[in-house]
């Protein structure tokens, strides 16, 4: 009686499983994965949970695309599934399973346990869904750390290597600051307006006239602070560099290419929907963050000779450019932002592989040496990175320039020509150090390698603890060799790596078919640029 | 009582915190201080939610424990793993990566 | 399939040919990539009939065609678009331009066969033939840009082909600049219009022509202008033609697809494509009128006088387009299209016949030393006197046609035409002289040497090869033609391009004889509906005038050149003697290199000098450079510093901007 009682009483809030079905799928995989991981056998582990890792964001990319078009609020108006969230979740599945292919032959996912590694990888995947989903400041802060704790771990992985635990804790420490900032400004922002949700934000600020209260101003310069932060705009890219550079390659592929994308999504989200009336008080913050950001990128990156030092200096630049779209706070905008994290997607999944690749091959590490004379002895590697360098630098014809010229477009539509301005001041300073990757691939011989290469080998897959190479302890550069690693093929140098090969061509060719039919993906930001309903 | 002497209690957590994470150089210490910083958010956020009434924020606020937490969790690991390594326990000593 | 599908595929197969002849020219055996590029130029040609079936299968007033590939860049505020459009004014471009070019590579095949860089140079060809298509089939102005800036590319690609030979790739960068001075006024020309009618579609901006602008309005005329600017470098008209002739440095075969038959006729097509412009704008195209005119003149005094095999044929080149430029400004659209046609293919024959003529010589190019090479070469002179009476306007050939149906039209237009009409027709006499000269001196006379060893089966070569046009000895990695030579006689595919040619030169005038047939009016009719100086018909008092005077003044110019320069050869020197100062004026082709070079490129380089001296080294490199240099270096030293690898540090700097935005935003409330 009572047990009937208490069930009519429960009324169950509806679940839209079909929205939810993309962060599902990623979940679910994560599970599995993580029981794939308790495997008795070391092979079994490392091909069936990457390979069920694919599995899962293979179905998350499915369920995203069966939403498409959707516009509803689930989860009681906890996150929005619309065009926005699940174009920025197209880019993230992508990078996600990018990622499982780059770290195969990795050394990471062998000494973190694969089942872990992979299952790590989808929960921070999820998270970033979770983010660019968000309608409300409590699943905002809940995405942003579901990304972040797993890439702390993931930062850490390669466990006999001390920058990749410098780097991990690093970024916990830096970023565990930056989300209490973040926690700090949600908090303020609901003193101010009593409400966590956006749209209850929106509508308190534009009938209550807060656009200049100072509790809600305070907490909107720490919400800026706190997602600044996670997409690496100066001055709080600090992390960024190094991170990079000591987190394994595969890994700080996934940190650039996908929680750019999703801070940047979550910008685009609150900044557009939940604070869009107090857009002039904000707008000349971010536009000062964005140029400042434009300038230490570039800047930063001239005298770098560690590619993914490179690279992280890049990002850093490039989180300037796609703030421009935030900035001025027009559909416009929001598209040229969505569209140039797609073209950022494929460049820089196309530099990363490269680099992965030259990793193993060479035992140079990621210093810029190891693309040297990588034209002439390696073109189907080369060709890849020289579009990608020419693509980051806005050279016509590929994806870059055109996703630049929307930037610019936007900026100088929405009233900030001099971002646009400070865009193309800043894309001809990055030429310089693009093109000097280019210039050691193409114009200079190539490293003496064949006794390079026989005297390091570097182990693809170095199954293992930690404890079973000391010699490794210590040791900044990767072309240790480990000593009585028992991992199946270690010692054997790195040959052809076909996935990683093939990534890195399919996201070259990519990027030169979207610099010259840029339609497919213009579509696809539009529809993410008209689902921001409150914009114009 | 007024809610400007929660948000002075919840700001001078903060910038204790805060404080600690500059001043202090064993991560352990930092992690505790950053459990400062996120508990001074949780302070403000149940001082909001008394004032308008509303449960919005106490429910953000357990969910900041939980994520505390694990934050907790994974700092202590890492640590953890560099005592293994047998590396200093002393964040200024870990700066191979700069430049 | 639609006519506009066809219209991609005769895009598609020379850029299919390029690349596969781009990347495989390592490894292609023997002439396999003279025959790639042979099939694939006709397979364009294939297309470019189909495409001709198919348009015709339509409706006369639905004849313009524009098919979009996709879109580049709708979204930018300019309609950009890869589209093409397909009219009956397109379809004759590209079965002219693919025809003739497919005769010439296969003329190339043998041609060129002993040449080091045999692939490359069907490469070439080939993007040169697709840049061409391109720009006659653009359906709005950046494809046409495309295709203009192609064409220049590959234009000094094939003339600095032999590209050890100084002057050589110095003639290439001369047509370059001139080419790219083309470009520039094509770009702000279309910006002009672009401005006031908003699209970039040809038939968007026709029809909006009417509408957006008055008659004569100063932007139109100024567009208008600037765009014949980019139609005189192309074309080669005074003063931006000083390219033409050095271009003859490149090898034979270019001279006749570049330089006669195809490239420096989008000039005319130019004008052609966009007459709505024009006859909204007749000042503008009174200048183009004006210079084609002075062109054809200037330029068939000239080649009086050069000695050099190829320029002559050069000069006659310019002249002839000259005609083209007049007859599409005053109006004379079907006829200036129609001597595009047959221009394209008895210059072609010309210039292949002087290849052979070359080949026979080892090399030497100046008719000083040539002369007697009728028995020797029997085809190569039946093919250069057929060529040279369709040049002379002789009936039956096709030039008579062509070239009199422009000056008809042009003595039409009354008033102020007539000055052109008459200084045609002076041209035409002319054009026979100089032709006749050609012939005369190379053909008959005195056998030379090599002529008569010839005759005993002896092909000349000479001891080391040289640079024809300054002497120098040269190795055989550029040498001309290679280490072998090619004459007609003796190479099959040579003498199928020039047997072609030459039947094309002789009957393709049969299409449009006046008063009998019509063909060429009719079909591009749709083209042209909405020009008001189509219909122009001619009176038939000035018809049987023009067809007389057009005769006898073809037959007057052979007879003079058969007294001067066979009957008595001393002619020659004494007219020379007499007229001392107009031979020297002729000589040194009006001065008009010494003059752009006084007016242009002599201040230019007295600014560069003081630019790099003065402006450059004090203020530029010291100051600006300098500067900036310094700034982002230590800016960059600066960033590297500041990222010193303590975390505390890190937090600090976090800390403060947490601060710096605060305040920002404090202050704001």
């Amino acid at each position: 009686m009572s047990v009937a009682l208490a069930a009519a009483r429960l009324h169950g809030p509806h679940i839209d499983w079909g929205g939810l079905s993309p962060i599902l799928a990623l979940l679910g995989g994560a599970v599995v994965v993580l029981l794939v991981g308790l495997a008795p056998r070391r092979e079994v582990r490392r091909l069936v949970a990457s390979g069920l890792a694919l599995v899962a964001f293979a179905a998350a990319l499915g369920c995203t695309i069966w939403q498409w078009d959707a516009s509803k609020s689930i989860v009681s108006g906890a996150l929005r599934v619309d065009d926005l969230a699940l174009a920025v979740n197209l880019i993230l599945v992508s990078a996600g399973a990018a990622t499982v292919l780059l770290s195969w032959r990795a050394r990471a996912s062998g000494e973190a346990g694969h089942g872990e590694f992979y299952a790590l990888v989808l929960t921070s995947t999820a998270g970033m869904s979770v983010l660019v989903a968000a309608q409300n400041t409590v699943s905002l802060f809940l995405g942003i750390e579901l990304l972040s704790i797993p890439l702390y771990v993931l930062c850490a992985t390669e466990l006999h290597r001390s920058p990749s635990l410098e780097s991990g804790l690093k970024y916990l420490v830096i970023g565990s600051v930056g989300s209490a900032t973040l926690l700090y400004g949600l908090a303020m922002i609901y003193g101010a307006t009593g409400s966590t949700d956006f749209d209850a934000i929106a509508s308190a600020i534009a009938s209550g006239g807060l656009a200049s209260d100072p509790l809600l101003l305070t907490g909107i310069a720490l919400v800026v602070v706190g997602l600044a932060f996670k997409s690496s705009v100066a001055p709080f890219h600090q992390w960024t560099p190094d991170v990079y550079e000591g987190a394994p390659t595969p890994i700080t592929t996934f940190m650039a290419v996908a929680t750019k994308a999703a801070a940047l999504g979550i910008f685009l989200r609150f900044f557009d929907v939940a604070l869009v009336s107090a857009q002039v008080s904000w707008a000349p913050a971010l536009a000062a963050l964005a140029t400042i950001s434009i300038v230490v990128g570039n800047v930063g990156a001239l005298g770098q000779s560690s590619l993914k030092r490179l690279l992280a200096y890049s990002a850093v630049a490039q989180a300037g450019y796609l703030l421009a779209g935030v900035v001025v706070s027009t559909r416009a905008g929001a598209r040229a932002t969505v569209f140039y994290l797609a073209v950022y997607l494929l460049m820089n999944l196309a530099a990363f592989a490269v680099v992965v690749a030259r990793e193993r091959e060479t035992g140079l590490g990621d210093d810029i040496a190891a693309v040297e004379g990588l034209g002439a002895s390696r073109p189907w590697l080369a060709w890849p990175m020289t579009i990608a360098m020419l693509s980051l630098a806005g050279i016509p014809a590929t994806a870059g320039f055109v996703g630049k010229l929307f930037l610019i477009q936007a900026s100088a539509d929405g009233g900030y020509t001099w971002l646009g301005v400070v865009i193309v001041v800043g894309s001809m300073v990055s030429l310089a150090y693009y093109l000097r990757v280019v210039a050691a691939m193409w114009m200079r011989p190539g490293p003496s390698l064949g006794a390079t290469e026989a005297a390091s080998p570097y182990p693809a897959i170095a199954g293992g603890s930690p404890e079973a190479d000391p010699d490794a302890i210590g040791t900044s550069t990767p072309a240790a060799p480990p000593a009585g690693d028992g991992g199946p093929g270690a010692g054997a140098r790195e040959g052809f790596q076909p996935e990683v090969v093939g990534l890195a061509l399919a996201a070259g060719a990519a990027t030169v078919f979207f610099g010259i039919v840029p339609s497919p993906l213009v579509d696809l930001a539009r529809a993410a640029g008209n689902s921001l309903l409150g914009l114009f | 009582m007024n809610i400007g002497w929660y948000l002075a209690v919840s700001a001078l957590v903060f910038c204790i915190g805060a404080a600690g994470v500059l001043t202090r150089r064993n991560p352990v210490v930092i992690l505790l201080c950053l459990e400062l910083m996120l508990n001074a958010g949780n302070l403000a956020l149940i001082g909001f939610a008394r004032m308008w009434g509303n449960s919005q924020g106490q429910v953000f606020a357990m969910i900041v424990m939980v994520v505390a937490a694990c934050e907790v969790t994974i700092g202590l690991g890492l640590i953890v793993a560099i005592y293994r390594r047998r590396l200093p326990i002393d964040v200024d000593e870990l700066r191979e990566l700069q430049g | 399939m639609t006519a506009t599908t066809f219209g991609w595929l005769v895009l598609l197969f020379p850029l299919a040919g390029t690349v596969v002849l781009g990347l495989g020219w390592r490894s292609l055996p023997g002439r396999s990539a003279g025959w790639i590029g042979t099939a694939a130029i006709a397979a364009s040609f294939a297309c470019a009939v189909v495409c001709l079936a198919a348009l015709q299968s339509h409706h006369p007033g639905a004849r313009q065609l524009t098919s979009t590939l996709w879109d580049y860049a709708v979204t930018v505020g300019v309609d950009a678009r890869l589209s093409i459009l397909v009219d009956p004014l397109a379809v004759m471009m590209i079965l002219v331009v693919s025809g003739i070019s497919a005769l010439i590579h296969l003329y190339s095949v043998s041609y060129l066969w002993s040449d080091r860089g045999y692939a490359r140079f069907f490469s070439y060809l080939n993007f040169f033939v697709f840049s061409m298509l391109l720009l006659v089939l653009a359906g709005n102005f950046l494809v046409l840009i495309i295709g203009w800036a192609f064409v220049g590319a590959a234009s000094y690609l094939l003339i600095s082909f032999w590209y050890r030979r100084t002057t050589a790739t110095r003639a290439g960068i001369k047509a370059f600049v001139i080419n790219v001075v083309g470009d520039v006024g094509l770009v702000l020309g279309t910006y002009f219009i672009l401005k006031h009618t908003g699209t970039l579609d040809f038939v968007k901006t026709f029809n909006a022509v009417p509408h957006v602008f008055a008659r004569d309005d100063g932007d139109l005329v100024a567009g208008c202008v600037l765009l014949l600017v980019g139609a005189f470098a192309k074309s080669a008209q005074i003063p931006l033609h000083t390219w033409l002739p050095d271009a003859m440095e490149g090898p034979t075969p270019v001279s006749a697809l570049i330089h006669a038959a195809t490239m420096v006729t989008a000039g005319v097509y130019l004008i052609a494509r966009l007459h709505p412009l024009f006859e909204r704008a007749p000042a503008a195209a009174d200048v183009g009128a004006v210079i084609g005119c002075l062109t054809l003149v200037v330029a068939a005094t000239i080649a009086l006088a050069q000695t050099d095999v190829k320029r002559v044929i050069a000069y006659s080149t310019m002249s002839q387009i000259g005609y083209m430029i007049m007859g599409v400004s005053v109006g004379a659209y079907a006829a200036g299209l129609f001597h595009l046609m047959t221009h394209a293919f008895f210059k072609a024959l010309l210039f292949m016949a002087a290849g052979s003529l070359i080949g026979a010589m080892a090399g030497e190019q100046s008719l000083n030393r040539m002369g007697g090479f009728r028995r020797a070469m029997p085809f190569t002179y039946a093919a250069f006197v057929v060529g040279g009476l369709a040049l002379s306007g002789v009936p039956p050939f096709s030039g008579f046609f062509s070239k009199d149906e422009i000056l008809l039209v042009t003595g039409e237009r009354g008033g102020w035409h007539w000055i052109l009409y008459v200084a045609g027709y002076a041209g035409a006499l002319l054009t026979a002289v100089y032709t006749f000269r050609l012939i005369f001196r190379a053909f008959h006379g005195e056998p030379v040497k090599e002529a008569t060893e010839l005759e005993h089966g002896h092909l000349a070569h000479a001891d080391h090869p040289f640079n024809p046009a300054t002497g120098e000895e040269e190795d055989t990695d550029v040498g001309f033609p290679g280490p072998e030579h090619h004459i007609a006689e003796r190479d099959p595919p040579m003498r199928l391009a020039m047997g072609v040619l030459a039947v094309g030169a002789l009957v393709a005038g049969l299409v449009q004889i006046p008063k009998v047939d019509f063909v060429i009016d009719h079909f591009l009719h749709p083209s042209f509906a909405d020009s008001a100086l189509y219909e122009v018909r001619t009176k038939n008092g000035l018809l049987a005038v023009g067809l007389i005077v057009g005769t006898a003044l073809g037959l007057a110019g052979v007879a003079i050149a058969y007294r001067i320069w066979v009957t008595r050869p001393g002619t020659a020197a004494a007219i020379q003697a007499r007229l001392t100062f107009v031979h020297r004026l002729l000589v040194n082709k009006w001065y008009f290199d010494e003059l752009l070079d006084l007016l242009f490129v002599r201040p230019g380089a007295w600014m560069g000098r003081f630019a790099q001296q003065t402006f450059e080294r004090v203020v530029v490199n010291e100051a600006l450079v300098g500067g900036t240099t310094g700034l982002v270096r230590a800016g960059s030293a600066a960033v590297r510093a500041a990222q010193s690898g303590f975390v505390r540090y890190y937090a600090g700097v976090l800390v403060i901007g947490i601060a710096a935005v605060s305040l920002y935003f404090l202050l704001q409330s």
